[in-house]
């Protein structure tokens, strides 16, 4: 707790220092404000050759702070974007609104690691697990030491907490935060427009008996829809959070789509097991009732044929699937005199 | 259906129906009943494996439960059992059970057995409990013949009947033992529908008061009930919309909702619900909806004017959808009416239940549902549902309607929750069954034209098929016949498939008592471990007979059941904050838990520990929900105190906290002695695979009391506190 409160002390006394020492490496600091606006929204991604020249190889105090976000895209977590986006709302919003002010911009800088490809960066801080992110004061040497990382308890995801973290650690204050609209203007008024003109034709239409209410091709096509979304575990997906696919643990270009075990699933998995539910119920809906209205006979052998085909190989995958899947092996039970 | 189908070229082989000298109805009818009768059977004798297997018992945590009430109602009455202050659970606060229960089933139970009893059939009331599942799953393939006859013809009937029968979505729930809520609640629900889908349809009072005395039965048993008295007025409404508003709508719906609800509001759990709570409110709508829709008819009748009646209209739905949402604000402005609960706030947004109510999302039944589930439990009835969508899509009617509507909001909520799958099954049965008998009955009916056999009166009915034949009478290709021929032989394949697969699902996975373990031994010898009910006993014969038993909520109901001791928390769940004490003992240190417990007079603690057999649903394995729900409450308690790096361990990597919180020293006090597996040391975990990191575990407050033979159960005494002179 102690450490928390000498922090922003030990970053005042920083800044004295720093309008001394900032004459002597102001090419760093420029550098910096370079990469930063040519980064997007300001977050300026570190390597490991950049690390050591803007970090290790300064001798402190620096004129500067980083505030590094530990990234690791090969772990193809959505939380973990999610926040990254977050972080990048606030990297944004911190130099908005202090565009005009130099002296505090230059001050501090947004940056990002990613463990995938700057895997030594990384294993510089030690870091454990993730999110996690760290304040580099100017006067930080160890970069191991846990003083200048986000309490574990304070990592909620939200740009907010972000700049609570920011703000109880270096007294600069970051101001509203400007997040994107869901829609853009010209979005909005185009979809008013849109509803503004078709609101009359919908009306007729509604009054005639002809919207797509009183289409039942368009509600089968929802029913079955709704039946494929339903059978392939989308809600599961949506609950646990499953990314559609993962990557390979031993080769990183390899995606894995399928899931080994009950209980658990992969987006992708559900999807296409769904689908060949689908393709087999429609074509055999298909066969039995339109087909026998083709007139042409050879049509109907050919697309009987291919039907009969395309829903034993459905069949025989789903069933192989799910018994890889489950580990099942289900066997028949035939009378004890038959042995 | 295949013995239906193959009727004409059987009978005229046969001697024995020819010289009995039936019309073919009569023979139609003889078939269908006999097969009938066969799937009645077959439904039956599938559920009891779990019978032949161990023996005679109730199934594992609820059910003990109910059959602890019925125990109660048939020797001490009705209204005893009504007014039954039960102060044998939840110590000290007890419980008041005939105000906390759905009593649909105990009294069912009671009443076969009272029946049994008139009949001088002398059984006991276990065996009615156990045997009653099995019943109603019979009972159920009756319903599900008429409701398939309701909704396509007798042929989709008969299939349905027989793919509810060993369907292994129903048969999960409803194998001999499973005595539960659901067990009747199925058939309750499946009736329910039925009459209510017939009163639609003819639009008579009977049928309507029918169902109404159905769905009462329901609200009696299950508290599933919440989905008809939302699914009814949501068909409803979408008749409305799509333009389907009848005389015979208005009659069923009214007579159903009002007498249904006012029959429900009987039952003491329910109570002024149906106008009260939030979940209800739907169908309270609707059903002024319907008024509004009546009464606009009636001006429109007496008004001939069209410009005056559109200005009516306009008033009237303006005036009328204002109302409704005033007084729906005002309602739950005013607290009268409740808001939603968890539970159902949880089927609408599935994210709701992870992030606030930690006890609902801990329970494994709870879980969504992934695909392989509904394989599991559907098999190839997944394939032919959506062939059935497609049949009812082409004979769309008010009765197809209702059951692709029940078979979707099911499919929907069976996805949210794995234990919903059983409410969907029924819908997906019919449905499929729709699929099976539309396309065999195409099929023969393009076979036997071609062998220009004359059309038997069992093919009345399907009117694609009727234009099916018509078009190939034209064209008289041999290939189409084989292709038909193929086609059948590709279904029937298919159904012995899903026949075999439900044979074994039933076999394998569903019908194990969990009360009762097994396992296979080196050799391929099953082991039996009976370990609960060796300790239950225990309890029962060696403990003061007012002794308080602490353990974790899931083994609540058994000790009442077989201990016939008194329990601090149980199944029921109801009082979120006692169970989070009971998890916050589990969880702290012994000294901090011997203060819980003097205070909540704990005299034993009981855990379970699946170290010795590896068997993995133990109390070590639930313990981070010990710990969640305990902080959940107490904020002392903090997760991540008992993890390493995100981790949770047992072994020398474990966190201090763990190696000496109550719940571990309990778990493994004296293991560390215990060589479990050759060639491995002393203290290997064999559910959790690691040697276990404190071998060497004191305790001060507590005593170990009785470890049943294979470990699983272990049962401490809390010592009294030290004299102090």
């Amino acid at each position: 707790m102690a450490d928390h409160t000498t922090l922003p002390h030990r970053f005042f006394l920083s800044i004295s220092l720093l309008s001394i020492l900032a004459v002597s490496q102001p090419d760093l600091t420029k550098e910096l404000v370079s990469l930063r606006s040519s980064s997007e929204s300001g977050v300026i991604r570190l390597t490991d050759d950049t690390v050591s020249k803007f970090i290790t190889s300064v001798s402190t105090p620096r004129p500067y702070s980083l505030i590094i976000f530990f990234n690791s895209i090969d772990l193809n977590s959505n939380p973990l974007q999610e926040f990254r986006r977050e972080f990048a709302f606030v990297s944004a919003s911190f130099i908005a609104n202090n565009n005009n002010r130099s002296d505090v911009a230059n001050k501090v800088f947004f940056c990002e690691i990613d463990e995938s490809s700057d895997s030594e960066a990384f294993g510089l801080f030690g870091i454990q697990f993730l999110p996690q992110i760290c304040l580099v004061d100017p006067l930080m040497e160890n970069l191991q030491d846990k003083t200048g990382r986000m309490e574990e308890e304070d990592v909620d995801g939200t740009a907010e907490s972000v700049v609570e973290f920011i703000e109880s650690r270096t007294n600069l204050t970051v101001g509203p935060l400007h997040r994107p609209p869901l829609l853009s203007k010209t979005q909005i008024s185009v979809i008013v427009a849109l509803i503004a003109i078709s609101t009359p034709f919908l009306i007729k239409k509604v009054l005639k008996g002809e919207t797509v209410l009183h289409n039942s091709r368009v509600w089968l096509f929802c029913t079955v829809l709704v039946y494929f979304f339903s059978v392939s575990g989308t809600m599961h997906n949506i609950i646990k959070g499953m990314p559609m696919f993962v990557r390979d643990h031993e080769d990183s270009n390899k995606l894995v789509f399928f899931y080994k075990g009950e209980n658990f699933q992969l987006g992708a998995e559900g999807l296409s097991v769904g689908l060949l539910y689908n393709v087999v119920g429609l074509l055999l809906a298909y066969v039995t009732n339109a087909l026998v209205r083709v007139r042409s006979v050879s049509g109907q052998r050919v697309f009987m044929m291919l039907a009969m085909v395309v829903s034993l190989l459905a069949v025989k995958k789903v069933v192989y699937l799910n018994s890889w899947k489950t580990g099942y092996e289900i066997q028949t039970y035939w009378p004890s005199s038959w042995h | 259906m295949g013995a239906k189908k193959a009727s004409p070229d059987l009978l005229n082989s046969s001697f024995s129906f020819k010289s009995l000298k039936l019309k073919t109805k009569q023979q139609e009818l003889l078939l269908r009943v006999s097969i009938l009768g066969l799937v009645y059977v077959l439904a039956f004798i599938a559920r009891l494996f779990s019978v032949l297997r161990y023996e005679s018992m109730i199934h594992e945590f609820d059910p003990y439960f109910n059959y602890r009430t019925t125990l109660y109602l048939t020797e001490k009455g009705f209204y005893e059992f009504w007014n039954w202050f039960d102060s044998e659970s939840w110590y000290p606060l007890g419980r008041i059970i005939g105000g906390t229960l759905y009593p649909g089933l105990m009294v069912t139970a009671a009443l076969i057995y009272w029946t049994l009893r008139f009949l001088r059939f002398f059984v006991h009331i276990r065996e009615v409990c156990v045997l009653t599942a099995p019943f109603f799953a019979s009972n159920t393939t009756i319903v599900a013949y008429f409701f398939g006859k309701e909704i396509w013809d007798t042929g989709a009937g008969l299939v349905a009947a027989a793919l509810i029968a060993i369907c292994p979505g129903y048969i999960s729930r409803s194998v001999a033992g499973s005595y539960d809520n659901e067990a009747v609640a199925i058939f309750a629900l499946l009736l329910t529908f039925y009459l209510f889908v017939k009163a639609v349809k003819t639009g008579s009072l009977s049928w309507a008061l029918g169902s109404a005395f159905g769905y009462f039965y329901m609200v009696s048993a299950w508290g599933g009930y919440v989905f008809i008295i939302n699914l009814v007025p949501l068909y409803v409404l979408v008749l409305l919309i799509t333009g389907r508003y009848s005389m015979r709508l208005y009659v069923a719906y009214n007579c159903m909702y009002i007498l249904g609800m006012l029959l429900a509001m009987q039952i003491r759990f329910v109570g002024f619900q149906h106008v009260q709570s939030g979940e209800h409110m739907g169908a309270m709508g609707v059903f002024l909806l319907m008024q509004v829709f009546y009464f606009l008819d009636w001006v429109k009748y007496q008004l001939n004017d069209t410009k005056l009646f559109q200005t009516f209209l306009r008033i009237t739905v303006t005036s009328a959808i204002l109302v409704g949402g005033i007084a729906l604000g005002v309602g739950t402005a005013s607290g009268y009416i409740s808001p939603w609960t968890g539970r159902f706030y949880s089927l609408l947004d599935p994210t709701y239940a992870k992030d606030h109510i930690p006890i609902i999302a801990s329970v494994s039944e709870h879980q969504p549902t992934a695909w392989s589930s509904f394989m599991f439990d559907y098999h190839i009835l997944l394939f032919l549902f959506p062939a059935g969508l497609y049949f009812c899509f082409k004979r769309l009617s008010d009765a197809t309607i209702f059951i692709v509507m029940y078979g979707l909001t099911s499919l929907y909520f069976a996805g949210v929750m794995v234990r919903l799958i059983l409410v969907a099954t029924p819908a997906v049965c019919l449905i499929s069954a729709i699929a099976v008998s539309a396309t065999v009955k195409n099929l023969t009916s393009l076979l036997r034209t071609k062998q220009k056999v004359p059309q038997t009166g069992s093919t009345k009915g399907v009117g694609s098929s009727k234009s099916s034949s018509k078009v190939t009478l034209d064209q008289s290709q041999p290939f189409q016949k084989n292709g038909a021929i193929a086609l059948l032989v590709g279904v029937f394949y298919l159904l012995s498939r899903y026949a075999i697969h439900c044979t074994w699902v039933t076999s394998e996975a569903y019908s194990s008592p969990s009360i009762v373990l097994a396992a296979r031994g080196a050799h391929g010898n099953r082991i039996i471990f009976d370990d609960y009910r060796e300790a239950y006993y225990w309890l029962r014969q060696n403990t003061p007979t007012d002794a308080k038993v602490m353990s974790w909520w899931d083994y609540g109901y058994q000790i009442t059941a077989m201990g016939n001791r008194t329990v601090i928390v149980d199944n029921n769940t109801w009082n979120n904050t006692h169970i989070a004490t009971v998890g916050r003992a589990m969880s702290s240190y012994e000294d901090e838990a011997y203060d819980i417990m003097r205070s909540l007079d704990v005299n034993y603690v009981l855990v379970v520990f699946g170290g010795v057999t590896g068997y993995s649903s133990d109390d070590i394995n639930k313990f981070l929900w010990m710990v969640r729900i305990g902080g959940g409450v107490y904020p002392v308690i903090k997760e991540p105190d008992y993890l390493v790096n995100g981790e949770f361990r047992v072994d020398k990597g474990a966190s201090p906290k763990m190696l000496n919180c109550l719940m571990y020293k309990l778990c493994y006090y004296r293991f560390g002695e215990l060589v479990t597996e050759y060639g491995k040391p002393t203290g290997y975990d064999r559910a959790r695979g690691v040697e276990i990191g404190n071998k060497d575990i004191k305790l001060e407050h507590l005593e170990e009391a009785y470890t049943t033979s294979n470990w699983i159960v272990r049962i401490y005494r809390v010592k009294p506190p030290t004299n102090r002179l």
